[in-house]
């Protein structure tokens, strides 16, 4: 569909699973280039909230975080929110970069691997099927390792409600649902 | 598609990524607390809306059981058992979905 070499680059410049499936599948539907460029907008909203949460927990230098930016995706955000939760205060900052950075660089080489199996496989039915189970098990698993403590896991299942809620709701708006969800349930509280 | 469509939507992936991690000043004390209570349940929406379909409605049974067999390991707090339980439960679905 995409191409041998416009599906290398797509991994090599892009590097987001969620949006180069939304490509795909648009592609497959024969959606033009304006609708590709939207959905990609709307996929990414949640990297503006993932780079929020963690700007306070990192020290480093604006062009440093830049770097740190490009390896921003889901898999490294549950990571690094992991394991700084584990460290000692002091070592928060330097924890967290470490982590965006070593899983980022392990993740980006194993999704160029994946594309170039993938591109050589070409089209395997059966891995196109799994691939639709893999991105909700793992948001599962990364909601786990995020959440501390019941008040965590309590507004993660209030969340998840509300996203379906919206979702069966206004099918149109799904994409966005889990922002506001999320954003939603975060509100109350105390401030610290 | 062309090589040009594919670098626009690199630079908005990456335009998304860097806007919060570079551009942001350091939150207070309030909003530090709000962002902190985020991540769990961003996670969980996020794997909610994938198994909805742009119809309405929900993805088909193996996917639903992979995210129940998820569920089941998620108070474990370990990503690979949530992963083996989503296996697991994908496996189940395949069989009996």
């Amino acid at each position: 569909m995409l191409g041998v070499p416009l599906a290398l680059a797509s991994s090599v410049l892009i590097y987001s699973g969620a949006t180069q499936f939304a490509m795909v599948a648009m592609l497959a539907a024969g959606a033009g280039v304006v609708p590709l460029l939207l959905t990609a907008a709307v996929l990414n909203l949640r990297h503006l909230v993932l780079g929020a949460v963690l700007r306070p927990r990192l020290d480093a230098s604006p062009s440093r975080r830049a770097l740190l930016a490009f390896f921003l995706v889901d898999e490294t955000f549950g990571f690094a929110v992991a394991t700084g939760e584990r460290a000692p205060a002091r070592d928060v900052a330097a924890v967290t970069e470490r982590t965006v950075l070593v899983a980022g660089i392990m993740l980006y080489a194993a999704w160029l691997i994946g594309t170039l199996v993938g591109v050589v496989g070409g089209g395997l039915a059966a891995v196109e099927r799994v691939a639709g189970a893999v991105f909700p098990v793992l948001f599962i698993g990364l909601a786990a390792l995020a959440a501390r403590g019941r008040s965590h896991a309590g507004r993660a299942l209030v969340a998840a409600a509300l996203t379906v809620a919206l979702g069966l709701a206004l099918p149109d708006l799904r994409l966005l649902a889990p922002i506001v969800a999320s954003v939603a349930v975060a509100l109350p509280g105390r401030a610290g | 598609m062309t090589v040009i469509t594919v670098v626009a939507i690199a630079a908005i992936t990456y335009g998304s990524r860097a806007i919060a991690l570079v551009l942001l000043p350091r939150p207070s004390a309030r909003v530090d607390a709000v962002l902190a209570r985020i991540p769990a349940p961003i996670f969980a929406s996020l794997a909610a809306a994938m198994l909805l379909t742009g119809e309405g409605g929900f993805v088909a049974g193996p996917t639903l059981w992979a995210a129940l067999g998820a569920l089941v390991a998620s108070p474990a707090r370990s990503l690979l058992l949530c992963l083996i339980g989503g296996a697991a439960g994908y496996a189940l679905g395949t069989l009996f979905g």
